[in-house]
């Protein structure tokens, strides 16, 4: 072992027992640091995870969508459109789709019914696919338990059960009621030959401005989102909950900034005293810096460790159970699903030089000015 | 050898209350000689002492610790001397609550990255000698003052440096501890170091062992000390 290597453990071994000594306030100190790790380090492990969730799913969904709009508002689009839009060069297959919202007096939830767009996925007449928070909102253990839906007092719209949409895919389809194309029009009263939009399949993504640009000058008044649009609203929807997630955790990490800001103030007397017997007994002015960098690094990187890997296990193993409600944000409806682990290496460092490196500085710069004065003005 | 020439130290300078701590000190100090500083009290025998080992500088003047002169070095080369030069007691003992006796006498080791168990041995070979053996272990809080002073002498003296100074020593000992004391300067003297110390106390300035007694009064050397 070098006289560096020899050096380093004799000054952590210090630190060790100096921190020993003080057990109960730096037991204290780093578990409140550990607790705004926890909470800040969810909130951006969530929100990346869901983003990519969402990405995921969303890679399945139609390249573009075109909708109506009628005074800015979106409405119903004419079937006749779908044929213009074939006509399109690189255009691989339109097709009209039927979906709308439907609010649950019984439990307060709003549903999303549509007509699948894969042919092999529509259900029979009466029947219907339940995404996964359906059953479970309305108490329907029972697997071949029908729902009814009542658009009026007094009228009851039945549909049995022909599945249920997987948990994978819960992010966008936990709401969700897949019904088929008769069934809709006659809950909806909706007349023949008109969509609530319509998606369009193309064969080159790289070509999709191009064909937005055509289908533009073709339907001038129409909308038309593209799925990276729907995949960004979407991210940026999670990231606006993540800030309000870091905003509450401001709390916390302003108490702890405050905190750090004594620390920066000054050292106790009786820190003060010890650094004037370290350095009366021969410890120059970096051996009392290394061992407070020791100190301020083991409480600093232990507790972002441990708020991390506590982080990781609540959003992960335990779906995230004390943010979710703020997180998801679903009103009634909370899609369960669990999300693949993943971390944003970008984010964990911001997050590491967020919390680490102020709080050693904050410690470090008072030692400095004690460390830099003579043993003998240091204990007067 | 330990000279100084000139030195002065005022304390607080340039403002109201500033206080002349030292003024025109000059004096040698021999290498293997007992050396007492007496006086009373605020006549500057800790300043002294404290300028003596690096701990403060002077004003002005200078110090030279065979043939080096020390006064007006960077921190990181007077951190050096002490380590190398000095053992520091203190009057108040200034050990580290919390720690044990071995950390305590280890302390003045961890910044050289020696080999740990041979320090460990060396600690343990100089508490066994001091009588301090079955403590090792001890919290230094629980120590009784004689105890916590032979502690203190065991961490100045772990890296083997050839003078210890002593700041009233055997302020807070009774009788017997203060002469147990002294047996455990003649032991040192008997190793080839030198010992510097200042002391209100009859019984050590007043001892055979002292070499050379330096009376001082508000912050100089009293006529015919040199």
């Amino acid at each position: 072992m070098t006289g560096w290597l020899r050096r380093q453990r004799a000054l952590a071994d210090y630190t060790l027992a100096a921190l020993a000594r003080r057990r109960v306030k730096n037991a204290g100190l780093l578990l409140i640091y550990a607790l705004v790790v926890f909470i800040v380090a969810s909130a951006t492990l969530f929100s990346s995870a869901i983003r990519k969730e969402a990405e995921i799913v969303l890679a399945e969904a139609p390249e573009l969508i075109i909708q109506d709009l009628v005074m800015g508002r979106h409405a119903m689009i004419s079937g006749e459109l779908v044929e213009e839009l074939v006509g399109i060069r690189g255009v691989s297959g339109v097709k009209g789709r039927l979906w709308g919202y439907f609010y649950d007096r019984v439990n307060g939830a709003n549903y999303t019914l549509m007509v699948p767009l894969d042919e092999t996925l529509v259900p029979a007449r009466g029947e219907a696919i339940f995404g996964e928070a359906l059953p479970r909102t309305r108490g329907l253990n029972w697997d071949k338990a029908p729902l009814f839906l009542s658009r009026f007092p007094g009228d009851l719209f039945r549909l049995n059960p022909a599945g249920r949409l997987e948990s994978d895919s819960a992010l966008v389809s936990a709401d969700l009621i897949l019904i088929g194309e008769e069934d809709f029009r006659s809950f909806f009263e909706l007349p023949e030959g008109v969509y609530t939009d319509i998606a369009v399949s193309i064969r080159n993504s790289r070509e999709i401005g191009t064909i937005v640009e055509k289908a533009g000058r073709l339907l001038p008044h129409a909308r038309l989102i593209t799925r990276d649009e729907i995949s960004r609203t979407y991210q940026k929807l999670f990231s606006w909950r993540e800030g309000i997630m870091v905003v509450l955790a401001g709390a916390c990490v302003l108490a702890f900034a405050v905190f750090a800001a004594e620390k920066a103030s000054g050292l106790s007397a009786e820190e003060t005293r010890e650094i004037g017997i370290l350095k009366a007994i021969g410890w120059d002015t970096g051996d009392v810096i290394a061992m407070k960098l020791w100190e301020g690094g083991l409480i600093s990187i232990g507790a972002f460790l441990l708020g991390t890997v506590l982080a990781y296990l609540h959003v992960f193993a335990f779906d995230a159970a004390l943010f979710a409600s703020v997180l998801k944000g679903w009103s009634v409806i909370y899609p369960d699903f669990a999300l693949t682990p993943m971390i944003d290496g970008l984010q964990l460092s911001a997050l590491f030089f967020l919390t680490v490196l102020p709080y050693t500085a904050a410690t470090i710069v008072p030692i400095w000015r004690a460390a830099t004065a003579d043993p003998d003005q240091v204990m007067r | 050898m330990i000279s100084l020439q000139s030195v002065s130290k005022l304390y607080n300078e340039g403002r109201p209350s500033e206080t002349t701590a030292l003024s025109g000190i000059d004096l040698e100090i021999a290498r293997d000689a007992l050396t007492v500083f007496k006086g009373p009290s605020g006549s500057g025998k800790t300043t002294l002492l404290s300028i003596i080992a690096c701990m403060a500088r002077p004003t002005s003047g200078r110090i030279y610790v065979d043939g080096r002169m020390t006064s007006g070095l960077p921190e990181s080369f007077l951190a050096k001397e002490r380590r190398r030069t000095f053992g520091f007691v203190f009057q108040r003992f200034n050990l580290i609550r919390g720690l044990t006796v071995m950390e305590n006498v280890l302390l003045p080791t961890a910044p050289l990255g020696g080999n740990p168990q041979a320090d460990i041995d060396r600690a343990a070979a100089r508490l066994d000698t001091l009588g301090l053996g079955p403590k090792a272990n001890v919290a230094v809080e629980h120590l009784s003052g004689g105890e916590a002073q032979r502690a203190a002498i065991a961490r100045a003296l772990i890296n083997d440096p050839p003078v210890l100074i002593a700041d009233e020593p055997t302020a807070n000992l009774d009788t017997e501890l203060a002469l147990r004391f002294l047996d455990i300067v003649a032991g040192l003297r008997a190793e080839g170091r030198a010992v510097i110390m200042t002391s209100h106390d009859a019984r050590i300035w007043g001892s055979e062992l002292v070499d050379k007694v330096v009376s001082m009064r508000d912050g100089r050397l009293d006529e015919g000390t040199s």
